[in-house]
């Protein structure tokens, strides 16, 4: 099963070697290997078309997550009927809108890149953060991930949600 | 979204490409008014009559004393592409071709181009050839009708591109020969959903030589592992061959394309006039 990675956009230098490597040891941390997912890495234009198309929300944004299954809840897989069920669903990352605001913080790009596409991972398996326990369920898995990658690459990264509520 | 999407697009592609030829003279914009006046104009059935010139086999000629065949046709014809080559003069964007960012230098012979530069210890080239590179239209046969006095969409060169890699220590050259999604270039509204190029197969080939050496092991990438894919993308990209190049690359190779199709014009009328 794969991950399929996208770069429609030019404005932002993509490694996307990099991106595919953190993004599955974060497939293997969730057990969703055997599991295809798409990585669709867009400008400000494009996700913010998306962002108002599918949340009447007319400003760019970071992620946009658009889970394959409907009956989705946080802490257990999809449990696929049929072989083409093996799919989780495509994060659309804005990786014009994280670069500009990495610059902004100057933080380094690829890694606020892996921690965005992480969190959008999430939501595709449900997690959500509009609720203060949602938060804390999806902060945890995030977490939880991030810490493996960390593991393996030797990184520092940390939760998109980390200042999400106050705690 | 991907994978379903995906599909269609793949599925709208076979079909046109089985059912619709590639684009000929008469399917550019402006000749399509054009054609209509050469119809008028050849008034077919009063020149097929026998004549004193050509009593039996029907070709009405026009002498110029150059001793070649002159027919009512071919003045038509040549009148035609008068018109014609003032209106594709009349849209050409470019008098000039565009050049390409990032240092890359240009050497062109008809309708092939190639593009150098030299980065520590590596020599890149592109290489593309216009001909064959406007994919077919992908507007719906029952749409046509409805099109009416709409403007035809612009016409957009995609040719496949040939990128070699040259290790001036080895003399080694890594040869990738790289593609346009099909989908990158249609009119549906949510088709985009492909890298803007894709490289399609990888080999070692002689340096310097033209010719493709068969027996060179060849890694086609359509069950090729991701990983070494984005490898491969990265790879290019760090040489300068990246989004921003694959339209720029496009801007060039439609300018090359349109200038070359005017001057075939202008060679086909000559050649028909004398």
């Amino acid at each position: 099963m794969s991950l399929l990675i996208r770069n429609l956009q030019h404005v932002v230098n993509l490694r996307r070697a990099l991106l595919r490597k953190n993004l599955e040891i974060s497939r293997s941390c969730l057990r969703v290997g055997n599991f295809d997912v798409g990585v669709i890495c867009i400008n400000d234009a494009k996700i913010r078309q998306l962002n108002k198309r599918y949340r009447e929300k007319d400003t760019a944004t970071d992620v946009l997550s658009f889970p394959f299954h409907e009956d989705l809840h946080p802490g257990f897989l999809p449990k696929p009927l049929f072989q083409d069920e093996y799919n989780l669903g495509d994060i659309y990352l804005g990786v014009e809108f994280i670069y500009r605001q990495c610059q902004q913080t100057q933080e380094d790009f690829h890694s606020v890149l892996t921690v965005t596409a992480v969190h959008g991972l999430c939501h595709l398996l449900g997690y959500t953060h509009d609720r203060l326990e949602d938060w804390r369920q999806m902060f945890e898995k995030e977490n939880e991930v991030l810490w493996a990658i960390n593991k393996a690459t030797g990184s520092a990264l940390k939760p998109l949600t980390t200042a999400h509520f106050d705690h | 979204m991907l994978s379903s999407l995906s599909r269609s697009v793949f599925s709208a592609a076979a079909r046109v490409l089985v059912s619709r030829p590639l684009p000929v003279l008469a399917s550019r914009g402006p000749g399509r008014s054009l054609c209509r006046s050469l119809w008028v104009h050849g008034g077919a059935s009063s020149a097929l009559r026998p004549t004193f010139l050509n009593p039996h086999r029907g070709f009405p000629a026009v002498s110029c004393g150059c001793g070649g065949l002159h027919t009512e046709g071919d003045k038509a014809f040549a009148e035609f592409l008068s018109d014609e080559i003032k209106e594709e003069k009349k849209i050409q964007k470019h008098k000039n071709l565009p050049k390409m960012s990032g240092g890359w230098e240009i050497e062109v012979h008809g309708t092939e181009a190639k593009l150098t530069r030299k980065v520590s210890g590596e020599k890149i080239s592109v290489t593309f050839n216009t001909n064959n590179s406007i994919p077919p239209s992908f507007e719906e046969e029952s749409q046509e009708g409805q099109k009416g006095e709409e403007e035809e969409p612009e016409l957009i060169s995609t040719p496949n591109f040939v990128v070699e890699v040259t290790n001036l220590d080895s003399n080694q050259t890594l040869v990738l020969d790289c593609h346009y999604p099909e989908d990158e270039v249609g009119h549906g509204e949510e088709e985009e959903e492909s890298d803007i190029f894709t490289i399609r197969e990888v080999s070692f080939q002689p340096t310097g030589d033209t010719d493709w050496k068969e027996n060179s092991y060849t890694l086609g990438t359509d069950s090729l592992d991701w990983a070494l894919y984005d490898h491969l993308m990265d790879f290019l990209a760090d040489r300068g061959i990246d989004n921003t190049f694959a339209d720029e690359l496009v801007e060039l190779s439609t300018a090359l394309e349109h200038q070359e199709y005017i001057r075939f014009l202008e060679n086909l009328k000559s050649f028909i006039k004398c």
